[in-house]
């Protein structure tokens, strides 16, 4: 199914929880990655249980590194 | 890389786990990102990880390969869910202590701090209008009753540097858990070979990075670990509810990266983190010899007639030896006072130690002494000495790796008339 990822159209499989997709995309420092669903910040307890829909908008925040996950600079910063 | 099996002890994990493949020529050995800032092609990649949404580094006072790689093996061995390194232990204990506190507010203290925190607290802290309050380190009453509305941590040593008192610490995470406040730990004298003071149900921890985690005193480096058993959106910390809206339970690493350590900048230098990450892989087997070496020296000590007192965690005469023998599971780390007639004997004791290096630090391979009131605690008020437990007839002992009758030889001799 398709859903979009950091603002780009991916390929996904079907009923992957959050956590599973963080797997599956083989996202980096997943332990440390905030996950923002169609708008909502997920609480890191829901993803194992939250699903995956079609057409989901998913953001994959990273601080740990120096990105701005944090509030201020990433407010002012244009979405795709 | 290979994949690692599953369930690994810690001993186990330390050594294989956490290693990213250096690139190129398959190095067993990790690869030190020895450089001040990161390159992308694009400017649009830069502007990804400067928006957080792609993964990357951007300038090593926010992080870099080298020093996330000792930030994820020290949060694993002490079961945390993150951890910041900096450049030092007092760098993070100030970085731990801004994080949650502002001016108005106030930190309840064990009154027997190693001297350089207490310091922190009663002039650098005070300053910025946050207010200690001390008391006595094992007394779980008289934290309580110094807590008030504005507290904003609980902060304790797991060994107290160098009273050697050992509180509580479950006692003492009740009681910041029925207030909502943070119990913050210093486990530098500890270690997590010793106690996670996670799983006693902490807040955060921090390190002096530079003693035994290093292990070889070859690099300073500190580091504050979020346990990850704490609400960081609860009522005592509005300052962190913004952080909590976009990372939620990773609110408080998040804070510390990038508000306290992007402006305050004690960051941790990549080649420290790599000496820091080397020593971690021998933490557990250097702890046992420290500890075994320790209570050896103890013993021997306790028994000689011209050492009048003789202070180890691990001697059942320690006001707190329950408490350790039950937090420590039997272990009691390599720190250890003993008390001369005066100062002349001490300083004659230190001077004839032909083993034992007289140097302002712990947790070497090397044994270790000081006469911390002349040193470490000069600048202190005889009344603030007392309160950490230092005399002017008092030597503190870091027992190193030797092997031990060598050492028991060259502190017999000292002692010697």
């Amino acid at each position: 199914m398709q859903v979009t990822i950091n603002g780009a159209s991916a390929a996904v499989s079907n009923g992957l929880t959050v956590a599973a997709l963080l797997v599956e995309q083989k996202v980096k420092w997943a332990d440390m990655v905030t996950v923002e669903l169609n708008g909502v910040i997920l609480d890191r307890a829901a993803f194992g249980s939250t699903v995956v829909q079609p057409q989901d908008r998913i953001e994959f925040l990273y601080f740990m590194g120096g990105g701005a996950a944090g509030p201020g600079p990433r407010a002012e910063v244009r979405r795709p | 890389m290979k994949s690692l099996p599953d369930n690994l002890h810690w001993e186990t994990a330390v050594l294989h786990g956490g290693r990213e493949a250096a690139p190129g020529a398959g190095a067993a050995g990790a690869a030190i990102a020895q450089t001040a800032a990161f390159a992308y092609d694009t400017a649009a990649e830069l502007e990804a990880v400067f928006a957080g949404r792609a993964a990357g580094f951007v300038y090593t006072r926010l992080g870099n390969p080298t020093v996330a790689q000792f930030e994820r093996r020290l949060a694993a061995l002490e079961g945390g869910r993150g951890a910041v390194a900096c450049a030092s232990g007092m760098a993070a204990i100030s970085a731990a202590v801004l994080a949650l506190a502002g001016a108005g507010d106030e930190v309840v203290a064990g009154r027997s701090l190693f001297g350089g925190t207490y310091a922190l607290f009663n002039h650098t802290l005070r300053r910025c209008g946050i207010t200690p309050r001390f008391v006595e380190a094992t007394d779980v009453a008289a934290y309580r009753a110094a807590l008030t509305d504005r507290t904003k941590a609980i902060f304790v040593e797991t060994i107290g540097n160098p009273r050697l008192d050992v509180p509580d610490l479950a006692a003492l995470a009740r009681l910041a858990r029925e207030h909502g406040v943070a119990l913050v730990v210093d486990n530098t004298a500890a270690t997590p070979a010793l106690v996670r003071p996670q799983a006693l149900g902490a807040a955060l921890v921090v390190h002096s990075a530079s003693k035994f985690l290093n292990g070889h005193g070859t690099a300073l480096g500190g580091a504050i670990v979020d346990c990850g058993t704490f609400d960081w959106s609860g009522p005592r910390y509005p300052h962190l509810r913004p952080y909590f809206e976009r990372a939620r339970q990773l609110a408080l690493l998040a804070y510390l990266r990038h508000q306290i350590g992007r402006d305050l900048g004690g960051c941790l230098a990549p080649f420290n983190a790599f000496l820091l990450s080397l020593g971690l892989e021998t933490l557990a087997v250097r702890m046992e010899r420290h500890c075994a070496n320790a209570a050896q020296v103890a013993d021997f000590l306790a028994a000689h007639p011209r050492v009048q007192e003789l202070r180890y965690p691990g001697r059942a005469a320690h006001p707190d030896h329950a408490v350790a023998q039950r937090q420590f599971a039997g272990r009691y780390g390599a720190l250890l006072t003993l008390r001369l007639a005066d100062q002349a004997a001490c300083f004659r004791f230190i001077d004839r130690l032909r083993l034992a290096q007289n140097l302002a630090h712990i947790g070497d391979t090397r044994t270790l002494v000081i006469h911390p009131a002349s040193t470490i605690c000069r600048d202190l008020t005889p009344d603030e000495r007392r309160s950490v437990g230092v005399s002017d007839e008092l030597v503190r002992l870091s027992v190193g790796l030797e092997h031990a009758p060598d050492l028991l030889r060259d502190l017999a001799q000292a002692l010697a008339a």
